[in-house]
């Protein structure tokens, strides 16, 4: 298992009078190699399970562990090490910074690593060529189409050649063809060995055929039909 | 082939290393135009001394109009202190306003 | 290891100025006007220090005591019979007896340095004329002849002429004739001098005979000054004794009074812009907050993207810095700071030419840092904690 959760559990502000009980007793395990579709309506808990598998903050209470690493009480530095190695993420409207290239957008991961400029450029074009992207590198990417935006957005996710990949609901603001292409690379990348999970409660997404599991949460908790 | 796609630009930080450098090579010139001159300087600088010891010269012709500066034979012991022995006058010549015109 | 953190530190270098170079009409204007501020700082200590060291190194050659007679709390011409009564006291090598003054020329408003003066009887009189434009200094015997200075040469449009009259006290005309003209080089000394023997300034000035302004004493063995002031004061209490050391002393306290008060001037402003930049930097606009949960998601640290902001406001100073001091250094050594000469002359009618040159020593150039570099760094650089409180789940939606 890539993602073991087991009774896991997140309270934000414990202890104070905006406290938010947003997880609890989530059990879930993700195989390598296997795409799994988060469902829920908003404010189900979808998006703080992916912060949690997503290595952004380690869970209130239960066991996580990603990439045979447990998440609980490690500070916040090491799981931003963590991340950096094991997790790419794919953001809602991709959350790619406007006034960057294209080309710079997806090398911000690499940057912290010590990746000097010449290999950054290399792995970039590496991805560039094979989303067929490579002639919009130098542009801004506040002025690109929005399906290669989406490229963009899955290229950065790759950069470092992590093993698992976390999508949040990334065909929220897309057409259907954009989503359909969406989904076939995510197929792709399944396909090369990637661990895939998306929160989504696009049909397009959860009954694609790639889907291997969708998992339904209601009210921070696995909901069994 | 790649990489006549993409000419590699010169990283930033290098480019403001190199602005940096012209920067300071400039006040380098500067410094070596300040030497020549610091030499040019130190010839009056021999004229200036005799003027002084020859005319017996207590200040610098800044500031002609100020009441105590020029010499200390046309002022009183009370001249810098203006008002008050602790205000001493903030400028030589007096203040920032020009003395009425006529 | 070490080379990867290198590459790491130019990589999050790279992006600062990348950052920069985006918001580049605001990155310079705060550039420019933090340049302009350090520009005025630097100016004004510049000048104050060219004059002060200029003022230093040639008041060395102050006379060694001068006595002037008080009476009523202020000073009127001395008796010539006092140089009798210094007889007396051993170790005075000589005296030589001057009538200086002011004399207000009220046609062109300004004010003229007059000098009466046996010149050959001080030191280094002899070698006077070697500080002349051309001609040779009023001999005693000269009878209205003048020594002149450049600005008075313009003030009374001498050119091409060399005799020309001033007023006595009861208004008759003194009538003069050039006979030398200061060199431009010693402007800053001689600029607004006229030069004459002792007889003429007498005439002009209607002082009665057997009087002076001041004599200039000096000494057989300069260590001896302090010592022979004090003889004299006690021999002749009504006399004012002022010693070359304390002439210089008082000059230079004069000089640091006024460059500090130019100098806290100058640091309201510098104190005005920290406040607002600070302002600037301790607000997070949204964009802001979703670059750095971006960026944070993404693998950075916080500490990375404290250096990032780090890295911008050193360069904005830095630069600032160096653009400010060489903008300054330029103003003071080549327009011979042209934007202060108001401060430092006042209304002074007569104004040399200034040949400035500030000695920078590496001291005068860190104090400047201090003054501005860090200040800016803490006011930018300490509300940039506040980016450490944007979470990076902010990055994700809903």
């Amino acid at each position: 298992m890539l993602i073991e959760l087991s009774g896991v559990s997140k309270i934000y502000n414990q202890g104070r009078a905006n406290e938010v009980r947003a997880l609890s007793d989530i059990d879930l395990g993700v195989e390598q190699g296997s795409m799994v579709c988060l469902k829920g309506p908003s404010g189900s808990g979808k998006s703080t399970l992916l912060a949690i598998i997503g290595c952004i903050f380690p869970p209130t209470s239960g066991r996580a562990a990603i990439a045979e690493r447990q998440l609980a009480r490690l500070p916040d530095r090491f799981l931003t090490l963590h991340r950096r190695e094991t997790i790419g993420f794919i953001f809602q409207r991709f959350n790619i910074l406007p006034e960057l290239t294209v080309l710079e957008n997806i090398t911000l991961p690499l940057l912290p690593l010590g990746v000097p400029p010449k290999e950054r450029r290399q792995r970039a074009q590496e991805l560039l060529a094979r989303f067929a992207i490579s002639h919009r590198a130098r542009f801004p990417a506040g002025q690109i189409s929005g399906g290669e935006l989406q490229r963009v957005a899955i290229a950065r996710a790759l950069i470092n050649n992590q093993p698992i990949i976390l999508a949040d609901e990334p065909t929220a603001h897309l057409d259907t063809a954009l989503s359909r292409e969406f989904m076939e690379i995510m197929q792709q990348l399944k396909e090369a060995g990637k661990t895939i999970v998306i929160a989504s409660h696009d049909p397009l997404v959860f009954e694609h055929p790639a889907i291997d599991r969708t998992v339904t949460i209601q009210d921070g908790r696995i909901h069994v039909p | 082939m790649m990489r006549n796609r993409f000419p590699e630009p010169m990283r930033p930080a290098l480019v403001f290393a190199l602005l940096l450098c012209l920067l300071l090579a400039f006040d380098g010139a500067l410094f070596i135009d300040g030497l020549a001159r610091r030499k040019a300087e130190y010839a009056t600088l021999a004229q200036l001394a005799v003027v002084t010891s020859g005319l017996g010269l207590t200040d610098l012709a800044v500031a002609t109009e100020a009441r105590y500066t020029r010499h200390p034979a046309v002022s009183d012991p009370v001249a810098p202190f203006m008002d008050h022995p602790g205000a001493i006058e903030h400028f030589p010549t007096g203040a920032f306003w020009l003395p009425p015109s006529r | 290891m070490a080379q990867r953190n290198l590459e790491k530190q130019l990589n999050i270098l790279d992006y600062a100025l990348s950052s920069l170079w985006r918001r580049r009409l605001k990155s310079l204007s705060v550039l420019l006007v933090f340049a302009a501020v350090i520009f005025l700082l630097a100016s004004f200590q510049m000048v104050t220090k060219a004059l002060s060291d200029k003022a230093r190194e040639v008041l060395v050659h102050t006379p060694e005591i001068t006595l002037q007679k008080m009476s009523v709390g202020r000073q009127e011409a001395i008796p010539l019979a006092y140089r009798d009564r210094l007889a007396g006291i051993f170790g005075i090598r000589r005296v030589v007896p001057r009538i200086w003054g002011y004399y207000f020329d009220e046609v062109r408003l300004a004010n003229y340095t007059v000098m009466g003066m046996a010149v050959e009887e001080m030191p280094d009189g002899a070698r006077l004329d070697t500080a002349l434009a051309s001609g040779t200094m009023p001999g005693p015997a000269g009878q209205g002849l003048v020594a002149i200075g450049q600005s008075i040469k313009k003030a009374l449009a001498l050119e091409g002429r060399t005799t020309f009259s001033l007023f006595r006290p009861d208004l008759s005309l003194k009538a003069f004739e050039v006979s030398g003209e200061f060199s431009p080089d010693t402007d800053i000394l001689t600029n607004d001098l006229v030069v004459m023997n002792l007889a003429d300034a007498r005439d002009l000035f209607a002082i009665p005979a057997g009087l002076v302004t001041d004599l200039c004493v000096y000494v057989a063995n300069p260590q001896e000054i302090d010592t022979i002031a004090k003889k004299i004061s006690e021999t002749m209490p009504s006399v004012r004794v002022l010693t070359r050391p304390q002439i210089q002393k008082t000059y230079q306290v004069v000089f640091g009074w006024r460059s500090g008060f130019g100098s806290i001037c100058l640091l309201t402003a510098l104190a005005a812009f920290v406040i607002l930049a600070w302002d600037k930097a301790s607000g997070l606009s949204p964009e802001e907050r979703r670059e750095i949960a971006i960026l944070k998601v993404l693998g950075w640290q916080t500490s990375d993207i404290l250096v990032v902001r780090f890295w911008e406001s050193v360069i904005v100073s830095g630069l600032a810095c160096v653009v400010g001091m060489t903008a300054a250094y330029i103003h003071v050594v080549y327009f011979a700071a042209s934007l202060f000469r108001p401060v430092l002359m006042g209304w002074s009618v007569l104004r040399p030419d200034l040949h400035l040159l500030p000695r920078l020593a590496a001291g005068d150039i860190l104090l400047t840092l201090a003054f501005t570099v860090i200040p800016y760094l803490a006011a930018t650089v300490i509300p940039a904690w506040r980016s450490a409180t944007v979470p990076a789940d902010s990055a994700l939606g809903g």
